[in-house]
């Protein structure tokens, strides 16, 4: 409820800021949602939440309409239950967003935001420049509280926190060049640790107009003096209507320093992946996908660990207002299997939106499980008016832990 | 793992880089093109050089393009469209989603029934899942299993109808590729301190030598201590 208290408070202390002939859009949702909860007492009783997400763009603030203010969050309640709980509240976010200021040198936005750059990204309370325009190049910065979700409120601490910055430059054609660096505080015992911190490297280059297009993407981590992440690609268009891709990524796990996990060996995870999407009219696409996954590390190990993963998918719109998808995934290898299939469809009638699908999925634990996954549901959209519309959703799940698991929501979805 | 030298030689090589300026290159507003069908954008961009995106796998490789600094991604989607897939909102109610075992909304990526399939799935590169749920979340269901005996992890298990378990042969191996599955149920990593604290079996990394005073510092020997009293 702290979340709530928060976001009232604010808007509260938001509304003077509105001297200009400012443009207000809400976006509201109240929902009903039914579930089951596995780890509960009685996992088969159906548990029923009341959740109201509030959504808030003020736009135009200033006379050349730089000012912005953007808030999101959300209240959330368990009905019918014994034991007594308030709501529940999320503050998503909350800044107020001041773009190209300074002859277009500065964007900023200062309250919660979402901030995300190769080193480090999270949710903050704090503030994000990005000095932009200089020359051919671009500086970002930021730094707050890192607000951390969980178990449907906010649990993080005075003590947790994220800063960082990015310097990129774009100055050959589509070509994009950026290092960042950030880290990440943790509190443990009421101190305040640094937990990560880490370098990032972003390189993309698109040399043969609209043809090739190669990129890395690098994050180091320089505490445990690893690449936590390695990305090269190469993304060729020999073909307007096809696309080929191919890339190498390997990652080696690492841990917050709080973590007694984070002083333990481990092993590199390599992958090397290739796929293609066609375009083979504007009704149909497909693509196709193949991953070499190889866990085998190169300290220790001496017996190998691959796993084969293989995707088909399958779009079509053979008429006006139908649209079917379908996915086909195998995986064979270390140390487990999957054979699953993923099939949905949207048809339009006039204001309504009628959809279903399927999941089924047959796969293998190691040595532990193996059956079925299936997941039957239906839904539908309806647009009463602009500004109202409402939404259905019921599903079936059947799985190894149900043998019918109900579950949905009803939506109230106003646009103002 | 890439050692410290060749960590130096990419900043250098990126310093170089940032030191070659060239044509100046103005990035594309994309606000008139909000409302556009995704199935419109090559008309543009087959001709500017640059390659369309949004297509099947853009689910996959949309990280990129939103980590960089500049993007345009606020060109068409509010911060809300992020976080109703990586933290858990529902202000556009999708009927693609399913509801979690928590009563969260789930992003698409989550098929089936993801509890049955999430430890395939989270194989498939480890990384994936700490993208959007802190090391805490595992805890918050794997610690709270009654029977973990059910969960038949691969080296827990009884040798044949012995006593004798497979955890001596096995569980270093796989604990190394996959040692964010070990946090789950052991978040404090209690089990693994009574026997690596004793000194017999170094569990620490070959560079370790060059990153303890680190580790050291910066969790101001805390983590030290839970094995190494003198810290």
């Amino acid at each position: 409820m702290k979340g709530m208290n928060f976001f009232l408070i604010l808007i509260t202390l938001g509304m003077p800021l509105l001297t200009h002939a400012a443009e207000v859009k809400l976006t509201s949702s109240t929902q009903y949602l039914w579930y089951q909860d596995l780890l509960a007492v009685d996992r088969e009783k159906s548990i029923q939440d009341f959740a109201q997400y509030l959504r808030v763009n003020v736009t135009n603030m200033d006379k050349e309409g730089k000012i912005n203010f953007y808030a999101y969050g959300r209240a959330i309640k368990e009905l019918w239950t014994d034991h007594d709980e308030d709501f529940q509240g999320r503050l998503y976010y909350f800044y107020l967003d001041y773009r190209d200021a300074f002859n277009e040198h500065l964007d900023l936005r200062a309250g919660r935001t979402f901030v995300n750059e190769a080193a480090v990204s999270g949710t903050i309370d704090g503030i994000h420049m990005d000095l932009k325009n200089l020359g051919p190049m671009g500086i970002t910065f930021f730094g707050g509280r890192n607000v951390i979700f969980a178990d449907k409120t906010e649990t993080g601490t005075r003590g947790d926190g994220l800063i960082g910055m990015s310097v990129y430059l774009d100055t050959i054609k589509n070509t994009h060049v950026e290092v960042s660096y950030g880290r990440k505080y943790c509190e443990a015992d009421g101190d305040s640790l640094l937990a990560r911190e880490n370098v990032g490297l972003d390189f993309s280059t698109t040399p043969i107009s609209g043809m090739v297009n190669f990129y890395a993407r690098l994050k180091y981590d320089t505490i445990s003096e690893s690449f936590n992440e390695m990305l090269f690609g190469a993304k060729v268009t020999p073909l307007q209507d096809l696309t080929l891709r191919g890339e190498y990524y390997e990652s080696y796990p690492t841990f917050d320093t709080s973590s007694l996990y984070s002083v333990f060996a481990v092993d590199q995870y390599k992958e090397q992946s290739i796929s293609a999407e066609y375009q083979l009219t504007s009704k149909y696409r497909i693509s196709v996908k193949y991953a070499r996954e190889d866990f085998s590390g190169n300290i220790g190990n001496s017996d190998s660990a691959i796993a084969n993963v293989y995707d088909v998918g399958f779009l079509a719109r053979p008429i006006k207002d139908l649209t079917i998808n379908a996915t086909y995934e195998i995986r064979s290898g270390y140390t487990d299997g999957l054979s699953g299939i993923r099939l949905y469809g949207e048809y339009k009638i006039s204001k309504m939106a009628l959809m279903a699908g399927i999941d089924y999925d047959d796969f293998r634990r190691y040595d532990s499980r193996d059956g079925n996954a299936e997941k039957y549901w239906a839904g539908v959209n309806y647009e009463f008016s602009k500004i109202i519309t409402v939404s259905v959703k019921v599903e079936d799940d059947i799985n190894f832990n149900y043998n019918n698991s109900y579950k949905g929501f009803v939506a109230i979805n106003i646009n103002y | 793992m890439i050692n410290n030298k060749a960590f130096k030689i990419i900043l250098l090589s990126t310093a170089l880089l940032l030191l070659v300026v060239c044509l100046s290159f103005a990035r594309t507003d994309h606000r008139e093109f909000k409302d556009v069908a995704l199935s419109d954008c090559p008309v543009c961009h087959s001709s500017v050089g640059v390659i369309a995106n949004h297509g099947d796998f853009f689910v996959k490789e949309h990280r990129l393009l939103a980590q960089k600094a500049g993007n345009n991604c606020a060109d068409c989607h509010q911060q809300s469209f992020c976080l109703d897939c990586h933290k858990g909102g529902g202000i556009e109610p999708d009927l693609k989603k399913s509801l979690s075992t928590k009563g969260e909304y789930m992003p698409k990526t989550h098929r089936s029934d993801f509890i049955s399939i999430h430890s395939i799935k989270a194989k498939d590169n480890p990384q994936n899942c700490y993208r959007c749920h802190e090391s805490s979340f595992c805890q918050d269901c794997h610690t709270k299993i009654r029977n973990k005996g059910s969960m038949k992890i691969k080296s827990h298990r009884p040798a044949g109808t012995s006593q004798i378990y497979n955890w001596n042969s096995d569980h270093a191996s796989e604990a190394r590729r996959n040692l964010q599955s070990c946090e789950s149920c052991h978040p404090d990593a209690d089990v693994c301190i009574q026997c690596h604290s004793s000194g017999k079996v170094n569990p620490h990394p070959r560079n370790w030598k060059s990153i303890m005073n680190k580790y050291k510092n910066d969790s101001k020997g805390r983590t030290c201590r839970k094995c190494h009293i003198t810290y």
